[in-house]
């Protein structure tokens, strides 16, 4: 389905325990958000991709293509942090009357800028690395470990399941429409041809749930789906990667601290 | 010290930011979900909070679905299911194919707005930890705004009012409306969060609006004529499965 889909379960990291690769991911997130300096997201950057490259085998170029997309979208909204509006002119600042507006880019909104773009970039980088990394199957059993009730989780589950057989049948269903040109006459037809696909779609999410349902049924289903734990390696590394990760953007972090005081002192 | 710009250089950069903004948006993989890291924790935190109780409901409501009758739990997952990828299903629209939220609209008719927050929750969980879009410490305001703002809104300010008028107008309005709803939620997440510092909320809610009305607008309306041939379609086929629906 999915370029990162695939990776998760070729890649190195792949049957290791997903609870580690968790923790690391969710760690760096937290303190890119917490610490919020530029020089922690730069960190968090470059130590998930040192580890879906070096540790998990990833592609270098497969995880910074993901990674620059998200970055041209980040930079597209964070035009707005940048770009202020104002009523009249303030004096300060690039300007650029409009109107009867004025546009107005600070030193100060360009900082906040480059602070938001880092601290995005890094909370996705730990992101990809955890989707590059780990199966979802595996997530949602480390899901069901916590208080999440039982019946989500199985419903989870059979969804993770049944999106890749729905999207199969959307996918022949639309290229079926297209040999026979259902989508190259214009913006009508095309229009007609997605919903007689979007009908069909549920009809046939339907007839499989009552398939299923019947055969779950006849096999004595009480409404519990009891599968066998898949078993999982330990982390590689998990202890010093992750007081390195901590250590590295907190050092990251009292350094811009230091060195902003000591820049007051002199300046 | 005066930086004025030239009338050239300004409607140059008019021109560029429109159709920048125009360009980078189509190609965006997903519609307009809070990326990770990009609201700060505080704000981060503020909408998980919000989005509590409305899971809480929608959990109940799940959870007694399934003790009166198990065999719901399939239906249910390939309810969700469908909504996840309806939402692949690419509709042709001004600025490029692109992907939408079409799946919350029609699910809010089917099987109604709190089932709708929960599996649409469960789709966002699916989207950030399965192709990286959205993110988890932005899941509450992402649920917020496409799973339980839009459906809800849709639900009681225009499905429920409007259910004595024509079909395919109640159609194409909730979806609508759907659309529109998460969008302005949205925008109004990141105006609270980056005020602007010389028009505080308003104008910083105008630029981020500004910004993904572009591609949005066009959007909303390809997703309101989407749902109606996708409910005619359905309507007009009487096989035994809408019975169940």
């Amino acid at each position: 389905m999915n370029v990162i889909d695939r990776y998760a379960y070729m890649n190195r990291l792949a049957k290791v325990n997903p609870a580690g690769k968790a923790v690391i991911a969710l760690v760096t997130i937290g303190l890119c958000l917490v610490l919020n300096r530029p020089i922690v997201g730069v960190l968090a950057v470059g130590w998930m991709f040192g580890l879906a490259v070096w540790l998990a085998g990833i592609p270098a170029k497969v995880f910074r293509r993901v990674l620059l997309a998200e970055a041209g979208f980040l930079l597209l909204t964070s035009v707005g942090v940048a770009v202020s509006i104002a009523t009249r002119d303030h004096g300060v600042g690039w300007r650029l009357p409009v109107g009867r507006f004025w546009l107005v880019v600070t030193p100060e909104s360009l900082e906040q800028m480059v602070r938001l773009m880092t601290r995005a970039l890094g909370g996705a980088s730990a992101l990809n690395f955890l989707a590059f990394t780990t199966p979802l199957v595996d997530l949602v059993g480390l899901l069901r470990r916590m208080w999440l009730p039982e019946a989500l989780i199985d419903v989870m589950v059979i969804m993770y399941r049944f999106i890749f057989v729905l999207l199969e049948t959307l996918n022949k269903m639309v290229k079926a429409q297209s040999s026979r040109l259902g989508y190259a006459a214009g913006y009508r037809r095309g229009m007609q041809a997605a919903g007689t696909a979007g009908a069909q779609l549920f009809f046939s999410a339907m007839r499989r749930s009552q398939r299923l349902e019947t055969a779950l049924a006849s096999r004595g289903f009480d409404g519990e789906l009891r599968v066998l734990k898949s078993r999982h390696e330990v982390m590689p590394w998990f202890g010093i990667i992750l007081v390195g990760l901590v250590g590295s953007l907190f050092v990251g972090f009292g350094l811009t601290a230091e060195s902003l005081r000591m820049l007051r002192f002199f300046g | 010290m005066k930086k004025v710009l030239s009338k050239k250089w300004k409607l140059g950069l008019i021109a560029l930011l429109v159709l920048g903004s125009a360009q980078v948006v189509s190609a965006a993989p997903m519609q307009m979900h809070v990326m990770e890291g990009f609201l700060p924790w505080q704000w981060a935190l503020f909408w998980w909070a919000v989005a509590l109780p409305f899971w809480i409901i929608g959990i109940r409501q799940v959870g007694a679905i399934l003790r009166e009758q198990p065999e719901k739990r399939i239906y249910l997952g390939l309810a969700g299911g469908f909504i996840f990828v309806l939402s692949a299903l690419k509709i042709p629209s001004v600025t490029g194919s692109s992907s939408h939220p079409t799946g919350t609209g029609i699910g809010t008719m089917l099987f109604g707005p709190f089932v709708v927050g929960i599996l649409g929750t469960v789709a966002l969980i699916f989207q950030a930890l399965l192709v990286a879009h959205g993110g988890i410490s932005t899941l509450g305001a992402n649920a917020m705004s496409m799973a339980i703002g839009g459906p809800l809104i849709a639900y009681y300010l225009v499905w429920r009012p409007l259910k004595n008028s024509p079909f395919y107008v109640r159609v194409f309005m909730t979806a609508f409306v759907a659309d529109l709803a998460t969008y302005l939620i949205t925008t109004t997440q990141l105006a609270l969060a980056f005020p602007d510092p010389f028009s505080g909320f308003v104008g910083s809610w105008l630029k981020f609006a500004g910004i993904f009305a572009v591609t949005q607008i066009p959007l909303a309306i390809g997703e309101g004529i989407l749902s109606v041939l996708i409910m005619n379609a359905l309507q007009s086929n009487t096989e035994q499965e809408l019975v169940q629906a």
